[in-house]
């Protein structure tokens, strides 16, 4: 008996010793489970029986479903999204939208479709959400979008980017706040067309988002500039410690430009062993996000200067009082600069606002024709749903890594802007993909 | 095929060999004395590289804070295994595998946890030591200076282990404890602090491998899981409990995947599991003798 004792003793001890050691209380632990909630248990169904839309105002509050992840590597982007959502909400609900306010759930989906998918039925079915939105993995967004489509839910995405889910896998049902891998993939082709390399190497993580936006870039430079050729391939997995070797074997290739196609932890992961083996100095590198600050902040001036990225958000680019308020509003609620997850949750949870505010009731089906050319005001500038496709239209910025006194990670230098329109596939060739 | 890609490529993965061959050694160690498959082993290895990211920041990221994590590192990883064993594992070595397996992927998720909780989801990274920092050219090809420094600690860890299991008394009685246990609590040794012992220092081998990873790559949650795979991998392809073993098997795994990038770039994910496949067809219980 008094062992068992002991065994529970230490136990505890161990957590708090290991708690105590570093003192630092978790700077942003994520809900789990539901949160901020006090609805009742039993809302009534919505859809059929909403009031009709001349009475502009509801009683119940709009509820929000949060599937994301919010552990893993991942869960950096996953925090970070949940904190501009909640920011986005905080502003929105002193004035109320339909003269009630916007609630939301959260579902940590642990980057797993299979655990996405059942949180999202549960989500639906169970706490019976207006709006569903999330999450970052491509594959997990693709398997919530199907059942939203089965449900009639709507489904914003905001972080995850495959062109698949408003692309080919797209429907009536589906959103992206996020710029996706077409829209990158030909910013950065573009880009890569006007320089003098002819033969690639496309490198990356095997995956969803991978593949996409290597695919999405490739197809795009060899439409621009025909005679590129690609010496090769190489795909390792998500979470590959140690990219020497892969690396070093492209080396070996002696390729003029290198494409890679990573994200999260893996970008990290790729722009300090380009360093380390003096990889950027020879070769130039295209990825998308390169710029990206998540990315090189924990890098600080570890990073490899001069690689080219892509980006649809930066905290200190464009320069206007809008983003500067935006930046300073997240910077006191949070105590550190916004990252695109956030700004991408900030502006969903606005177009779902205004979205409701224009469909005038709580009615699913309206609150889809109402997001339909939607257009808010974002940080960056006005930025619109498309109609066809459900893809936003932002601007993406283009830079190239750089030291930069003023912090002490490097910044993108040299950006330009690109026109969200004009690096969009066509609604034509959107839904002829829809169709095959 | 050129023949210095084939040599560059050769000792880069020897280079990320010897990191492996570091966290499974300690892995293999604690299997082979303890008869513990410890699941968690990969946790205390991302520990072991959290904790040289929170002291080489202390140190302002210099060089000597990388030298200071790199010995303090595995001592505090080293402290939580000895809690561990003492406060919990030791009441438990008369139960089944599979409750030791069942316990030690409860501590894993429990660690795992921690480490969110303390050190919170962004991703982390040290920064070399000047002296280390940066490539050198051989054959023509640049290989970082500091998976040279890992071709040069990783035969050491290996000699150490061998006089510690060789010439020490501690290593002798753990090899003998291994065998009958019962016998060498007969001969008035208490076998319960060698099994400690034992534990400390195969945890303390995942804490090294975790602050000698923490340069090359981002320090981030879910980096337990590859290495745990890998290293369940190596110890089984090498025969359980040998440290030999965990060496060629590390080896194996290490050059098949850099050499498998240079011929098959597009199917170098396979190329180390299909080594493992073929070795566990020609040889089900491991390359070398198993101390099972």
């Amino acid at each position: 008996m008094s062992r068992k004792i002991f065994v529970l003793f230490t136990l505890l001890a161990l957590t708090a010793a290991l708690l105590a050691c570093t003192g630092a209380p978790p700077t942003s632990a994520p809900p789990t489970s539901a949160p901020a909630t006090s609805a009742p248990a039993t809302s009534a169904p919505q859809a059929t029986t909403a009031p009709p839309a001349t009475t502009a105002s509801t009683t119940r509050p709009i509820k929000v479903g949060i599937v994301d992840t919010y552990s893993g590597p991942p869960a950096a982007f996953g925090n970070d999204a949940l904190n501009g959502f909640k920011l986005a909400l905080s502003e929105i609900n002193k004035d109320g939208v339909l003269g009630s306010n916007i609630e939301f759930v959260t579902r940590d989906d642990k980057y797993q479709p299979d655990t996405a998918l059942s949180m999202a039925k549960e989500l639906i079915l169970e706490e019976k959400v207006d709006v569903l939105v999330g999450t970052v993995n491509s594959a997990a967004a693709l398997a919530i979008s199907s059942f939203a489509k089965e449900q009639k839910v709507p489904y914003i995405v905001w972080i995850a980017k495959s062109e698949a889910i408003t692309g080919a896998k797209g429907h009536r049902y589906v959103f992206s706040t996020s710029e996706n891998s077409a829209m990158a993939g030909k910013a950065g082709a573009e880009a890569l067309a006007q320089k003098p390399y002819t033969k690639y190497w496309i490198a990356g993580e095997d995956y969803e988002y991978g593949h996409a936006i290597a695919d999405a870039a490739w197809n795009n430079l060899k439409a621009l500039k025909p005679d590129v050729t690609k010496a090769g391939e190489t795909w390792w997995k998500t979470g590959e410690p140690d990219l020497t070797p892969y690396l070093t074997a492209i080396m070996a290739a002696k390729p003029d430009a290198i494409i890679f196609a990573t994200g999260g932890a893996g970008m990290t992961n790729v722009l300090k062993t380009a360093k380390a083996m003096g990889l950027s100095d020879q070769i130039p590198i295209w990825i998308h996000t390169a710029i990206d600050t998540s990315v090189l902040k924990p890098l600080g001036a570890n990073a490899p200067e001069g690689v080219m990225g892509t980006m649809d958000y930066l905290f200190y680019y464009p320069e206007t009082p809008e983003n500067k308020a935006f930046v300073k509003a997240y910077q006191d609620a949070y105590g550190a600069p916004p990252g695109f997850p956030a700004f991408h949750a900030y502006n969903t949870a606005h177009f779902i606002a205004e979205a409701f505010k224009k469909a005038g009731a709580l009615d699913k089906e309206k609150f889809i024709d109402a997001m339909e050319g939607l257009k808010i005001d974002s940080p960056t500038g006005e930025i619109e749903m498309r109609a066809c496709d459900h893809q936003v239209v932002e601007p993406l910025f283009m830079g190239v890594t750089k030291k930069n006194p003023q912090f002490e990670f490097m910044t993108a230098s040299d950006i330009v802007s690109v026109a969200g329109k004009d690096v969009m596939p066509s609604c034509e060739e959107v839904l002829k993909k829809r169709s095959q | 095929m050129d023949p210095s890609a084939v040599i560059s490529l050769l000792l880069v993965g020897l280079a990320r060999a010897m990191i492996l061959f570091i966290v499974s050694a300690g892995l293999t160690f604690v299997l082979g004395v303890l008869r513990v498959p410890n699941v968690a082993h990969g946790s205390l290895y991302m520990i072991g590289a959290f904790v040289a990211f929170t002291i080489a920041t202390a140190f302002g990221q210099s060089s000597a804070g990388f030298w200071f994590a790199l010995i303090l590192a595995p001592l505090v990883v080293a402290a939580v295994a000895l809690i561990i064993e003492r406060g919990l594992l030791s009441h438990l070595y008369q139960r089944e595998h599979l409750m030791l397996i069942l316990f030690t992927f409860g501590l894993m998720l429990i660690l795992n946890d921690l480490v969110k909780l303390i050190w919170g989801a962004e991703y982390r990274s040290v920064t070399p030591p000047e002296i280390l920092d940066g490539a050198v050219t051989l054959f023509g090809f640049n290989i970082p200076r500091y998976s040279l420094f890992l071709l040069f600690v990783g035969p050491l860890v290996a000699v150490g282990l061998w006089f510690l299991s060789n010439k020490t008394r501690l290593g002798k009685i753990a090899r003998a404890a291994s065998v009958d246990r019962e016998m060498v609590g007969v001969l008035g040794i208490n076998v319960s602090w060698v099994f400690a012992a034992a534990f400390v220092i195969g945890c303390a081998l995942a804490g090294l491998g975790g602050a000698l990873v923490a340069p090359t790559t981002s320090i981030s949650l879910g980096m337990d899981l590859t290495i745990i795979i890998e290293s369940f991998l190596i110890v089984i392809i090498g025969g359980l409990g040998n440290t030999w073993g965990a060496l060629i098997g590390s080896i194996l795994f290490g050059v098949s995947q850099s050499l498998g990038l240079l011929f098959f770039p597009q199917f170098a994910i396979a190329f180390p599991y299909a080594v493992v496949v073929i070795v566990l067809l020609l040889r089900p219980r491991g390359l070398l003798r198993s101390a099972w």
